[in-house]
This record gives C-alpha cells, structure tokens and sequence, in this order.
C-alpha cells in the first residue's frame, strides 16, 4: 500500500490517483490477456441455450466456470495489489528465486490474492449489486435466485480482477466508486460489464415474446458483452483516460 | 454545509441591514461606496427592477405557453376524428325503397315503411351492464376451466365465481327457458366507451367519433337525425327517467309531468338515481297509466357506480345486480302484451369497473328484449341458448336504432349504419326469412341513401365506395331475382346476406372514413410545436449569461411576431375564403411569433453556447429525455413506462452517488452520498405502489387498491396517510434544521398546520371506510357531510392560510446574542443569524409543503404516501444538488420531470382514460360544481407533476447564498428547462401518435399518451408561471426585504 497516500480530502488539489494498472510484462500475459474474453464470451455463448431454458439453475452451474476464467486471468495477467509489474519484473531477477519456488512464489503472491479477491467479492460485491439490481426494478418477491445469481455474474465479472489489483484500500476504493481512476483494461472491464447490465435491460418490456427476454438473461448477456468490450476499449483506446463528470 | 456555517456572524453578511448595526467601524468605512445612496431608494429601486424583471419573464413563459396551447388545440382538431353531421331527416311517408309486398308507407299508426310489431316500449339502459354480468358463471366457465386446468395445473386461473357474476340472472332465464318471448344477445359499444357517446350511437345508429369524446362533462343537444327526436315527430309521449344526460342530449323531448332526471356524475351515490327510476316506473306500467305514454327511457345507473367505487368484484355489485335482477322481474310481470321491453348496458367496464376505453371488457355490454306477444325466433335451433361469452353471435349498439325503429313503426333514423337484429324479425318459428330480408333491404336502403347524401356534401370520389356499391348491386339483383314466389328459399337467404354484406361492408368505410385525419392541421400543430419546442431549448439550455437580461428582447418580439402574424393571419383568411380561417390565423401568428422570439438569437448570437452538452449531467439529461422520448413509438416503451422511470431515477441515483464521492469536502460528500442513497432507495419504496394497466398484464401486481379488481382502499392502507402524516412533516423539519431554518413561520407551518392537515385527510380516509363498510349503520349522512367538511378544512388550510402565511411570512431567520468575554476579559457581543445559509431555499420550499398538503388530501391512502415520498425525494433532490453544485445543470430540472412522471403512475394512474380517478371530485364536494370539479380532479391527476413543477425554483434557491446575483436569470433557466423536458415528451408522443395513426394500438396506447403528454404540457406550464415563478417572486421579494438586492 505504500505506493498510495491518502490524500487529504478536503485539500484542493485533486488526490492521486493509481496509475493505470499495466498488465505483466511476459508472453503469456500478453497473449491469455487476449484469449480470456474470447473464453469468457465463449462460456457464455455455450451456455445461452440453456440459460434462456432454465436461468436460475444455469447461472449457478456457471458460476463456477467464470470464477476460474477470472482467477486464472488475474493470476497470469495481472499484477496483485501492492505491486507494480515493473518493480515485481526487476527486483525477482535472480536473487529471490532461488528460496522460495517459482510455483510457491506464484502460489503465495497470486494464486493467494485471487482467492481472497473471490471471497470478496462474492460476500461484499454480490450483495451490493443484488441490491442495486434490485434498486432498478428487479423483482422483489419472487425470483430471488435469479437475481442473487445474477448480482453474482456481475460482481465476478467486474469486481474481482478490480479487488486482485486494488486491494481494499479504502480511499482506492472511493475513487473506483467515483469513477476517478484512470481507465485501463480492468477498470474498463468493471465499466463495460456495469454499462453493459444497463443496457440489458432495454429489450425487457418488449412485447416480442422471446423467451430470451426472461429475468436475468438480458442483464446478463448484457454484462458479458459490456465486460468484453469495456476490457478491450479499456486495454487499448481507451487507456489512461479519465473520466470527467464536470 | 458544515456546521460552522449554520452560526453566521452577522459581520459576513453584506448589503443593507435594518437591524443594529454591529459591524466594526472599519467595515462600515469600507462599505459606504456601496451604500452612499439611501438605503430605503436603493431598495425600493431595486425592488422596481426586480418586478419588471420578473414580469416580463413571467410575460415570456406565458407566451410559450401560448404557442403550446395553439399547437396542441391545431394538432388535436386535425387528430381527434371528426365526421360531417347531415341534417337530413329520415320521412315516414318517403321509404328509402319501394315497398316491398305493396305495403303503403307512410302510415305512423300502422308502421311507416315495415308494419310495426308493438305499440309501446319501455328501453331501459343499465349503466355498464357488462356481458358476463348476464350469463350464468357455470355456463362461462364449465367447459373451459378443465382444460385450462388439465393444461396448466399449477397456474389454474382464478375460475371461482366473482361477486359480478350470477347476481342478475333472469335475463339469460328468460331468455333461455322462452326463446320466444325473450333474447340476450351481446352487445357491442363503439369506442369511446362514455356514457355520452353511446347513448349518441345507441339513438343516432351511427358511430361517434372522438371529437365528441371532449364534450362528456357538458354534453350538447343532438341536432342529427335520431330515434327520439321520430318518436317525437310522430307524436309519440315518451317519458324519461333517470341519468340527466339525455336531457342534455334531447331537450325537451319528453312529457315533462312523467319525467324524472337525475344528476349523472355523482358516482359515490350508488342508490338515489336508481331507486328514483324503480319509483317512478312501475306506477307507470299499471293498466290506468298506461294510456299517458308511448315509450319510457329508464337509465339506472347504480351498477356503472358500483363499478367506478368499489370494481365489479365487490358485494356491493352483487348487491345492486340483485336489485336489478328484481326490478325486471317484476316488470317482467307488469308489462302489458303491446309492450316490448328493452333492457341494455351501454358500455362494460373493465377489471377495476372503469370505462371510456376500448378493451374487450369495456365494450361488451348486454341486449336483453322480452315480450309477451312470443315473436322473438332464432335463426337455426343451435341458438337457442344465449351465447356463452360475447365473441359468439355480437351484435353492435349501433344495431338497436333500425331494430326499434320498425319495431315501432318509424322510419329508420337518415344516419343510421345499423342492420335490424335477427331474432327480433325471424318469427317464433325462425323461418320468416323473408320478412328478415325485407327489413334489411329497409336498412341497407337507407344506408344507400344515406351514403350518397354523406358522398355529395363531402364531395368524395365514387371509387371510394366502388366495392360497396357493388354489394349494393348484386343485393338488388339477388332481390329482384326473387321474382313474384317470395317463399323460405335459399334464395331468400341469399338476399338478406347479400342486403347484410351491404350494410356490413359500408359500417367498415364508414369507420375507416372517419378515422380519416386532417393532415395539414395536424402537420401544422406539430410544426409549432417544434418550433416553439427550439426556442425553448436554445433559451434555457444554449443562450449563456443572464438570462433576465435578455428576455424583454425575446418577449417584445415574439408578442409583436404573434400579433402581426394574427393580423396578416385574417388578412389572408379573408382573401382565401376556402380555407378554414382559424387554421391560417393560428398558424400565421404562432410561426410569425415564434420567428419572432427566435430572430432575438440571431441578434444576440455571440450569447450562444454550443448546443452539445459539456459534461455528464447535460448529456445524462438529453440522453433521459430522448431515451423516453424516442420509446413511445414503441407501444411496449409506452406501456411500461413507469418501470423505465425507475430505471432512469435510479440511474440518476447512481450517478449521484458516484458524483458526490467525487466531491472534495468531506462534509459534502457525506452528506451528497447519504441523500443520493436515499432518493434512490425511496424511488425504489415508492414503486411499490402500482396500478396495471391491462397491458401490462400478467406481469403487473396492482397495489393501489384492496385488489386488482378493486377501487377501494385495503384497511391496512388507512395506515399510510397517517404515517405520512406523522413522519413527513418530522422530515421536512430537519432538512430546515440543518441550517437552522427551523425558525418562526416555519415552525407554525410545519410542525403544526401541516402536520395538522395532513392528520385531517388521514382521518378522512378513516372516515370514508366507515362511510363505505357500514361500520355505524344508520350514520351515513352525518358520516358523509363530516369526511367532506374534513377534506374542505384540509384544502383551506392548505391554500388559504397556507399561501396567507407564505405570502406574509419574514424569511426564516433568527437572531441570537452570545455575550461572552475576550480574551482579557472584556464583554464581547457575537451576533449571529440562524438560518442565513438557507435563506431563499427555506422560505421558497415553504411552498411547495402547501401544495403538498393540498395534493394529498386528494390522492387515496396509497397515493398520499406516495406523495409523502415525493416530497421526501425532494428535499433529498435539493440537497444533491447543492452538494454536488447542480444549481445551473439540466439535470434538476429534468430529474423533477421524471419525478413527477414517475409519481403520476404511483398515485394510481396510468396513460389510460379509464384509470382517471373521477370520483376524487367528490372529496370535498357532494355534487359536481365548476369550476372546482374539474380543478379538483387535476390535482388529483396531476398532482406529482405540479409538486415537481413548483419543487424547480427551490433546485436554484437551496443553500443560494443571499447575495447572489442573477438569481432571478437561473430561475428562468431552470424553469424553462423544466418545461422544455414536458415540452419534448409532448412533442415526442404527438408526433407518434399522428405518425402512428393507422396503428393497432392507437387508441388504446397512443392517443392516450399524446393526450396526457398534451394536458400535463399545459398544466406544468401554467404551475411552473403561476405558482413556482410568482411564489419565488414573493420570496425573493421578502428576503431582500432584509437583505436588499444581490443584483
């Protein structure tokens, strides 16, 4: 946490913020970072038919899947809170890895981090989208499962690559609720999934009759398409771009 | 704002005091510049610039107002469907066509054009007497419950027999058990399905069209050709009884010694017009009486009220279907043999017993004819038994007026669309084929007539009844073919299908001629519209700096452009005598002045900004307003409209929340999170109150009332206004708290004449279930006058002493001396001022807690607690967008539009005609009274959207400081906002509705919207002028009382 101050704030200049989180510098970064929205996307697609046919039990049965895709794209993409792909790339050189193993090093310095990051978000994140979910108009007295499971999508798609890098910082925190932080591919994946829901649920109330247009299924394809877009524009075009409200 | 700031020093405020003055020396040097003038001249100075100024910017918005009103009266007048009334009347002596079987026309005694089967008739309407109503439950439902069960066992419908269901069964009795002395037949209303227009179609036989749809309250004397105007032509007495609206409709006609009318509206009173018509009917019927009249109209109208109070689904409809059930019966018993009686509903109503619209279940009334002569026939024997639900064997109402006309004898009113009804002429055998088509060839002549009449005065091409005058042809042939052996042959058959095919094929012309629109009307209403839709948004949202300025410019010019245009308008009109003259002096004066007002940006165009919004909140507001905008060319956006509200409500929520942890000061951000949260979540509380409307069926749990098929309130919901009641005014108070406003008239209104009031309208509900439930038998009338004089004590205390108060109320400041010592001990007066940082919000929100307290007392249990929510979301609204220094963006305005929108359909109102809550008039009032009425049932309606409209000034004035100038410029802006976000859903939904015009859903999904975006235009226009800008008048007025002029 020593790379954060926390800024005062009532002070006038603007408190920092992070950088825009980079991701590792090695090959298999670089390309898994690639593939995983393809596999995310994959996953979704895969498993649609069946989510239009019975959501609630589908969403659950998936559940499971995306947490691993997103555990497994954190950890090899990803720099865990604390550290900056730069100064982790340098300091291990040849000194550290001689005590502890490559394989407990990946163990305790992601693999670790991502599980905590999971917890996270599955008891403080799916809660608090639920409700958001809720606050829009899902129902209330009927389809508890279906929304809960939906909340969970959500919270796994955005927040848990968001909490493996950030951490629980709280002033971090306040800026990603703020929309402070500079967009890279895991903020802009946070957005897209959270712009993407929102959209979800134009199709709704139109009177096609599809069975697609079922509770939660737009929410979520909307998630799943808001994420993949939201990572790439944020992983590229979009890079280091900050958002104004003013 | 942080605490410290609560305390002001009186020594920060600057300007003119008339208190004492406790400045140090210093200060006072440095400020005399300022204040070399007298103070009094320097204020009374100002005060003059400031009412000018407000003047002309209330003289601008009227003129707005004035444009929308001309482009919603130009499009309305070219949409609302109009129809050319002939004058001609059908004549006994002159029959559309040559009798057939050498029958002498002429004769009234004998028949004029068809010999007449009975000498009497007595008609009588049950108000809303729906199908279903009439035929037994185990016969609707016996056979189709087990499949639908067998289908579906876990979601079996609700197939328990109603309360509406099995209470009047001697019609369907009748007619079952003697075919042929009675029939029950379903009975089709044409849309709109108010009592006024169906008793037009139901004498006229012809279809009323929506121009007549404006005139229910006040209805107006038919001048075309009708039954009851031939009844009277041919010397017949006719007596009426009963609903008051066929004298509006018929002065004059009936014998005045034996008619009894009574008022229509006063849909609380379930039992006096009814039992004045059982009173007076049955003397009537007995053998000495029966000598003094021709034909009875009976209207009963207690079923029709029953519906509007309670829904069908409540023992009092069982109740009043029973009262029916006897009152026929015994006619049934004393009608005399050359009687025919005639019993009908002129329209249903739908689940909650509401009518004006056009779903099955408001159209599907009931026709009942009994006589004991025994003529009544069917057609083939499998029609024995009346028809199970109302889409086997309908007919139209329109079908009554050519049935009863030969019945009785009389020519077939000229206007007529109507086909006589089989089973009246087929015979007790059902074999008088040939009597069934001679009387169709009769109506189809007429109709020929008429049609030729109708193609001359309109001046329309042959081609566009070519197929019909084909019909027409091959009926004769088929009718000429007959020859001289005029037996039951097929042939016969052949031509009265072929006479009906006639008559069926001109109806469907006819229909589709007058849903004919006039286009240029409409195009030029929208084109003002848009116009004037322009010039607002470049006002409000493009021009930049003060905009009190500059509107004397805007306003001189575009007065001068509508006046000029008006003139060269007659000018015109004169030269061209063709063309409709108001069509071109509205048009000419609304463009001219329109081009007026706008000419002012071209002069003034190094004032404009960029029109694209430059940040969030401008784009979140165009993206709000034209989100919902473009959705109502969607019926599903249309119909769901409420859930896309909240979506929208919720995501400006969101958007505040993420604003204010943007924020900088700890305290503003705390304070912006905490209320963001909480109108987020009330939004959310709020929506728990719903009202489905039939489309949005099965998706849609209605809440409002004790149940979906209800207009009564559950008693756990008597709860609601006296929580609010409780709650509200606690709220309100700390939000004054906060900065110490908390202080003399604030105190007296809030915390006792609010609180007090909103306690009364509590009771009122209390009063009104006791009244209802029978909970003190014998009590009613003392219960009635008292619950009242309650709802008019709440309205006095609201509008009466609460404007008196706010009209004269100081602002809300106190004064405390803190005498303490110095540092060396010397006594030191601190003066500081309670409530300075607040002083414009705390004065002007005063306010918007006196409409409050008037809307409220207006809504049902459930509304009110909505409206207590409402005002609560205010508040909260007020402090996010201080918090977050909202005061000159977009989106306070158009978040108050989306508010008041949102709370529209919360209070138990959907875009519907039926879901108007006409009973809200009787209130406070026992009888219709204008102009109270129709105010009455507007704050009713309308009640969120003008707690919002007043709510727009306080956007600008909340924690305003009191020194700031070009105050009374944002308040323009933001009210000019506001009705520009109204302006743009009115626009949006009128120009979908004309360009929708052909579609399916128009009358039962755009029209209403168009015309509710149209009403509430005009009713926010007028709240936002005359209430929110002249109440910020007064308070701005009696704050620089104190404090002078910022500006």
């Amino acid at each position: 946490m020593a790379t954060i101050i926390n800024a005062n704030a009532t002070s006038k200049t603007p408190p920092s913020t992070a950088p825009p989180v980079e991701p590792l510098n090695n090959d298999a970064a670089r390309l898994y970072t690639h593939i995983h929205p393809v596999l995310v996307l994959s996953l979704y697609a895969f498993s649609f038919s069946s989510l239009v046919a019975d959501p609630a039990s589908t969403l659950l049965n998936t559940l499971a899947p995306l947490a691993i895709l997103q555990i497994a794209y954190v950890a090899v993409c990803l720099p865990p809170t604390g550290g900056t792909p730069t100064i982790r790339k340098q300091k291990p050189g040849e000194k550290r890895s001689r005590v502890p193993s490559k394989l407990e090093n990946g163990l305790n310095g992601k693999i670790v981090p991502a599980f905590l990051s999971l917890l996270l978000t599955a008891l403080a994140a799916t809660p608090l989208l639920t409700a958001i979910l809720v606050l829009f108009g899902a129902p209330v007295t009927t389809h508890h499962p279906h929304t809960l499971l939906c909340g969970a999508h959500v919270a796994l798609l955005s927040t848990l690559p968001l909490v493996y890098v950030h951490g629980v910082n709280g002033e971090t925190w306040r800026q990603v609720v703020a929309l402070l932080l500079p967009i890279d591919e895991v903020y802009g994946g946070l957005i897209g999934t959270v712009v993407g829901a929102w959209l979800g649920a134009v199709p709704i109330p139109l009177d096609w009759d599809r069975e697609w247009q079922k509770w939660p299924v737009t929410i979520v394809t909307g998630a799943y398409i808001g994420y993949a877009v939201g990572k790439l524009l944020g992983g590229t075009l979009l890079k280091g771009k900050k958002i104004m409200f003013d | 704002m942080e605490n410290g700031e609560v305390f002001t020093p009186l020594s920060e405020i600057t300007g003119q005091k008339a208190k004492a003055k406790v400045d140090p020396p210093k200060q006072q040097a440095q400020r005399l510049p300022a204040t070399k003038t007298d103070p009094n001249k320097a204020k009374k100075i100002g005060q003059v610039h400031f009412k000018a100024a407000h003047g002309i910017i209330v003289a601008f918005f009227t003129f707005i107002l004035i444009l929308h009103v001309l482009g919603i009266y130009l499009f309305t007048s070219g949409f609302l469907l109009t129809r050319l009334v002939l004058d001609h009347k059908s004549d006994c002596a002159v029959p559309p066509i040559d009798s057939a079987n050498k029958y002498t026309a002429g004769n009234a005694e004998k028949g004029c054009w068809h010999p007449k089967t009975f000498k009497k008739a007595v008609v009588i309407i049950v108000d809303a007497l729906r199908y279903d109503f009439t035929v037994p439950f185990g016969e609707q439902f016996e056979t189709t419950d087990v499949s639908s069960i067998a289908n579906d066992p876990a979601g079996a419908p609700p197939v328990a027999p109603r309360h509406f269901h099995d209470a009047i069964p001697i019609l369907y009795e009748t007619a079952k058990n003697r075919p042929n002395n009675a029939f029950l037949l379903p009975f089709i209303a044409d849309p709109p399905t108010t009592t006024l227009q169906r008793l037009k179609g139901l004498t006229t036989g012809t279809l009323p069209t929506f121009i007549d749809a404006g005139s229910n309250f006040a209805g107006t004397a038919i001048d075309e050709d009708n039954l009851v105007a031939q009844l009277k032509n041919a010397s017949k007495r006719i007596v009426h009884l009963g609903d008051d609206t066929w004298h509006a409709l018929f002065p004059g006609y009936f014998e005045p010694n034996l008619t009894h009318a009574y008022d229509s509206f006063n849909v609380w009173d379930l039992h006096t017009v009814d039992n004045g018509v059982t009173e007076h009917i049955f003397p009537l019927l007995k053998a000495e009486n029966t000598s003094k009249w021709d034909v009875i109209f009976g209207h009963y109208l207690g079923v029709d009220h029953a519906g509007h109070r309670y829904g069908p689904d409540h023992p009092a409809m069982t109740a009043k279907l029973n009262q029916m059930d006897g009152v026929f019966r015994r006619m049934i018993e004393e009608v005399d043999d050359e009687t025919l009686l005639v019993v009908m509903g002129d329209h249903g109503m739908d689940a909650k017993g509401d009518h004006g619209g056009e779903s099955d279940d408001e159209i599907q009334a009931a026709l009942w004819m009994y006589s004991k002569k025994g003529l009544f026939g069917r057609t083939d024997s499998a029609y024995a038994t009346p028809p199970v639900n109302a889409k086997v064997r309908p007919v139209g109402q329109i079908d009554l007026v050519p049935t009863l006309s030969l019945l009785l004898g009389m020519p077939i009113p000229f206007n007529n669309l109507g086909k006589p009804i089989e089973e009246a002429f087929v015979g007790a055998k059902g074999t008088g084929l040939e009597n069934l088509a001679i009387v169709n060839r009769l109506a189809a002549a007429q109709i020929h007539r008429y049609q030729h009449e109708y193609a001359k005065a309109r001046g329309l091409a042959e081609s566009t009844r070519s197929t019909s005058l084909a019909l027409w042809a091959t009926a004769n042939e088929a009718w000429s073919s007959l020859g001289k052996s005029k037996g039951n042959s097929v042939q016969m058959k052949n031509a009265y299908e072929a006479f009906a095919a006639y008559q069926r094929d001109t109806l469907s012309i006819c229909r589709a001629l007058w849903a004919r629109f006039d286009i240029p009307r409409m195009l030029s209403g929208v084109a003002i519209l848009a116009s004037s839709l322009i010039v607002l948004a470049l006002y409000a949202r493009v021009l930049h700096g003060d905009r009190s300025e500059v509107t004397p410019v805007f306003f001189t010019r575009g007065a001068i452009g509508l006046v000029l245009g008006a003139l060269f308008g007659f000018g015109v009109a004169f030269i061209l005598p063709g063309e409709p003259k108001e069509h071109i002096v509205i048009v000419s004066s609304a463009i001219s002045g329109v081009v007026g007002a706008a000419s002012t940006f071209y002069s003034l165009s190094y004032r404009l900004m960029s029109p694209i919004p430059n940040n969030i909140w401008g784009w979140i507001s165009v993206i709000f307003t034209l989100a919902l905008s473009a959705g109502f060319a969607a019926n599903s956006f249309t119909i769901w409209e409420d859930e896309i509200l909240l979506h929208f409500l919720t995501t400006f929520g969101v958007l505040a929340v993420i604003s204010s942890f943007r924020q900088k000061h700890v305290a503003d951000r705390t304070l912006g999170i905490y209320h963001s949260i909480l109108f987020t979540v009330l939004t959310r509380v709020a929506s728990f109150s719903r009202l489905c409307r039939e489309e949005q069926m099965p998706y849609c749990k209605s809440t409002y009332y004790a149940s979906a098929l209800s207009t009564t309130s559950a008693p756990w919901q008597l709860i609601i206004p006296a929580v609010a009641a409780l709650l509200i005014p606690t709220f309100i108070k700390s939000y004054y708290e906060g900065t110490k406003s908390y202080q003399h008239n604030a105190t007296l209104w809030i915390g006792i004449a609010l609180r007090f009031g909103l306690m009364l309208s509590a009771a009122y509900w209390v009063l009104d279930a006791a009244d209802d439930s029978d909970w003190y038998p014998g009590w009613e009338n003392i219960l009635r006058t008292t619950k009242r004089l309650v709802a008019q004590i709440v309205l006095a205390i609201s509008l009466a002493f609460g404007y008196s108060i706010y009209n004269w109320s100081k602002p809300l400041l106190n004064i405390i001396i803190n005498e303490s010592t110095d540092e060396v001990g010397a006594p030191k007066e601190a003066i500081t001022i309670l409530g300075y940082a607040n002083v414009y919000g705390s004065r002007y929100a005063l306010l918007v807690t006196i409409w409050y307290l008037a809307v409220a007392v207006l809504q049902k249990p459930m509304g009110a607690g909505s409206i207590g929510v409402l005002v609560w979301q205010l508040f909260s609204l007020f402090e996010i967008i201080d918090t977050n220094n909202l005061r000159h963006s977009s989106i306070g305005p158009v978040v108050l539009g989306l508010l008041g929108s949102f709370h529209f359909f919360k209070t138990g109102h959907q875009a519907t005609l039926a879901s108007i809550q006409w009973e809200s008039a009787f209130i406070p009032l026992a009888k219709i009274r204008y102009p109270w009425t129709p105010v009455i049932v507007i704050l009713n309606t309308f009640g969120a959207q003008i707690l919002c409209a007043v709510a727009v000034p306080a956007l600008v004035l909340w924690k305003e400081k009191p020194q700031k100038k070009g105050l009374l410029g944002m308040l323009a802006k933001a009210v000019a906002t506001h009705m520009l976000f109204y302006a743009t859903i009115n626009l949006a939904t009128t120009m979908w509705a004309g360009h929708l015009r052909r579609h399916l859903m128009l009358y039962r999904v755009f029209m209403p919207r168009f015309m509710l975006g149209a009403f509430v235009l005009v009713v926010v226009d007028v709240v936002s002028i005359f209430v929110g800008l002249w109440g910020a008048r007064m308070s701005i007025l009696s704050v620089a009382e104190v404090f002078g002029f910022g500006g």
